[in-house]
């Protein structure tokens, strides 16, 4: 029973980290309306950036601060140059460009970096039991900073003005624009937010494992994953799902072996939409 | 006049073309043997390439400078597998079709020898390794033996560590596997040999590579109460591991491969987590005339004693007796004669030599048998050699040897 609570606890962690990537996604797809493949290396530059950040000032939280102003303006300056450009084209166009600002990262990534693993040197402590069951400091600390994170991007979402606005696009483009939303402002405050929100999830990635120009692209399908399941285009859905794919994984495990732990992720994906296609919590939508 | 942007682009690519002529057209010198040093430059075997490579350019200059082998200097390429199959297959492909390489030296990791084997064997030209994967020995890998392997087997890597283990006393073991050729080989090895003693392997996992957690994995092997770890390991996911398993708060000793339990993971991890690592790795043939000479060598063009890179050693040995086949071969030979000869020159009966120039003139008179800087290099049927191991332990963050295990 303990056992089964620590792994409970473990795949919660993870999949905190895997909804704050899915998070991301689906707040592109929401607004600017297509599936955003350069996430996961976003994810990657804002590790590589907090990496830095803290080697420059000392201190794991401004160099996380840093890492996350990082994947913000790279998301900023993707959207200028390549996105913003092709907004009038088909979904499609913007995903594959969006693939190649992948590409583009992880390349600058490894050019710059190296191949080599680089990791956060932070404090490892044993862990402390709380009726039988160990609880890890760190992990209590990831999954506060992963929370505190979403709970940011949903006061901004609903309690401020421009938050109103990017729903109001996210729900029916043409008739923001008709009510008099600048498109603007809404796209710049989408790609910081999503952007900022990739990076604390390859930040908290590469503090619980380590940190090479691939790893953001690995957690990617995943984080598609938890989009889709948690109905796309829905913010709550997406970190929701997240959380569900980390748990079932961990738990799973013991019964089907671990070569089969990436396939449960796509089983319980499976499931969900062969009984509920659109999502845990998406709308019924028409044809557009 | 005005050019469209595909015009400008495609004038930049004929130009660019162009520069590459005159330097393909050197290469293809008639009277040179072309050798691929095809290395892990960049990628997890990054800290081992760049040595390899050096070491590979440095043994022909020797070869070259005793006059060449059967008639012929060596020249060689120099391509980077990036310690990735697919970039390994891309530069294989380069070596072979544009350099026209009649050798590839060097590769590094399992996943990229045995994707750049079929070309090799495609091509007719012999694959010197450094990849410790089973399935490299047997077809369809090395079906027409042109593959031969300067590294001990995973399969031998899992009996020294079963030697240790029975040494340190340990009762209760469980592997922890990489889910590759090469993790699953170390792992399965070691049970083999162990199982072979009258031991019982507790618990074992196959993991897979790039997750952001590995607890359930480590939490199945610690329900089973081990009293050691054995894994079949990479730098990365032993790194995640080790920090796990530190979080979960358990003493458990560890039995890493040595290409993961390495003074990166040191640094990664700090001392207080890999204090007590066992980390095995096969040894040079440390105190061989040849070992000295290429210990020299590494010295001059690296800066350091050739003692931290096990796999340099064998790329100065790849060199040395691939030239001392030719030699053996004769002028002219093809891949398959030269083939031919390789056990000849590097197998017992016969003259023990410990350079190239050495062994040109012993074989006038006769058989010889190279003894390598990195093992006494005689290869089995398979192509395979038997290197010695070394038990090394972490200690206050040092990497100390404690003592060597032969097989």
């Amino acid at each position: 029973m303990t056992s089964f609570v620590e792994l409970l606890l473990s795949g919660i962690t993870s999949g905190l980290i895997i909804g704050l990537a899915g998070l991301s996604v689906t707040l592109v797809f929401g607004i600017a309306r297509f599936s955003n493949a350069a996430t996961g290396d976003t994810m990657t530059l804002g590790a590589y950036g907090a990496l830095m950040g803290t080697s420059l000032t000392g201190s794991l939280l401004a160099g996380g601060l840093i890492g996350l102003a990082a994947g913000a303006l790279s998301a900023i300056l993707a959207y200028v140059l390549v996105f913003r450009p092709l907004q009038n084209r088909s979904p499609i166009s913007s995903l594959l460009a969006s693939i190649g600002v992948a590409f583009f990262i992880r390349a600058v990534l490894g050019v710059v970096f190296g191949h080599d693993q680089m990791v956060f040197q932070m404090d490892l402590v044993r862990p402390f039991r709380l009726h039988g069951v160990r609880i890890q400091p760190n992990d209590l600390k990831f999954a506060g900073v992963a929370i505190l994170t979403l709970a940011l991007v949903f006061v901004v979402l609903h309690l401020t003005p421009i938050g109103r606005r990017m729903r109001a696009v996210a729900d029916n483009p043409l008739l923001a624009r008709v009510s008099g939303i600048a498109p603007r402002p809404v796209m710049f405050t989408l790609w910081a937010i999503a952007g900022a929100v990739a990076a604390v999830a390859g930040i908290l990635l590469g503090m619980k494992t380590v940190v090479s120009p691939e790893s953001g692209w690995d957690m990617l399908l995943p984080a598609f994953a938890a989009a889709v399941l948690g109905g796309i285009g829905h913010p709550v859905g997406a970190v929701l799902a997240g959380v569900i794919i980390g748990v079932a994984q961990e738990l799973a495990t013991p019964f089907v072996g671990f070569t089969y732990k990436i396939a449960i992720s796509f089983l319980v994906l499976l499931l969900v939409l062969l009984v509920r296609p659109r999502g845990l919590f998406g709308k019924i939508e028409g044809v557009r | 006049m005005k050019l469209t942007r595909r015009q400008t682009l495609a004038s930049l690519g004929l130009a660019a073309g162009a520069g590459l002529l005159p330097r393909l057209a050197l290469s293809q010198d008639a009277g040179a043997f072309r050798i691929g040093a095809l290395n892990p430059v960049t990628g997890a075997g990054g800290p081992y390439g760049t040595g390899m490579q050096k070491m590979i350019l440095a043994a022909a200059e020797a070869v070259n400078a005793a006059g060449g082998a059967g008639g012929r200097m060596l020249e060689i390429f120099a391509e980077d597998t990036q310690t990735q199959p697919q970039a390994a297959v891309l530069a294989a492909k380069k070596l072979i079709d544009v350099n026209k390489v009649q050798a590839i030296l060097g590769t590094w990791s399992s996943g990229v020898s045995l994707a750049v084997i079929p070309l090799t064997n495609e091509a007719g030209i012999p694959l010197f390794h450094c990849s410790g994967a089973p399935a490299l020995s047997v077809p369809p890998a090395n079906e027409k033996k042109l593959g031969y392997r300067f590294q001990a087997t995973n399969d031998r890597f899992g009996r020294a560590f079963a030697e240790i283990a029975k040494k340190e006393g340990f009762k209760r073991p469980a592997t922890m596997a990489f889910n590759n050729a090469s993790g699953i080989g170390n792992t399965e090895g070691f049970t083999r040999a162990w199982t072979a003693m009258g031991g019982e392997v507790v618990a074992s996992v196959v993991y897979e590579p790039a997750q952001p957690s590995y607890r359930a994995e480590l939490q199945k092997i610690l329900d089973a109460k081990p009293d050691v770890i054995v894994t079949g390991s990479y730098l990365a996911d032993t790194t995640i591991i080790l920090r796990e398993w530190y979080q979960t708060g358990e003493e458990t000793k560890w039995i890493i491969p040595a290409w993961a339990a390495n003074p990166e993971l040191v640094k990664a991890l700090g001392p207080a987590v890999v204090e007590g690592i066992i980390s095995v790795d096969s040894i040079s043939n440390e105190g061989s005339p040849a070992f000295a000479a290429y210990d020299a060598a590494y010295q001059k063009a690296i800066g350091k004693s050739g003692l931290g890179n096990v796999y340099a050693a064998m790329a100065w040995d790849m060199v040395t007796v691939l030239a001392l086949a030719m030699e053996a071969a004769g002028p002219g030979a093809d891949a398959s004669a030269i083939n031919a000869k390789m056990r000849d020159v590097a197998n017992p009966d016969g003259t023990k030599v410990s350079s190239f120039a050495e062994g040109k003139a012993a074989l006038k008179n006769g058989k010889i048998n190279y003894e390598g800087a990195s093992s006494i290099l005689d290869f089995d049927e398979f192509g395979d050699v038997t290197p010695d191991f070394a038990a090394s332990f972490i200690r206050n963050g040092e990497i100390k040897r404690e003592y060597q295990v032969k097989l």
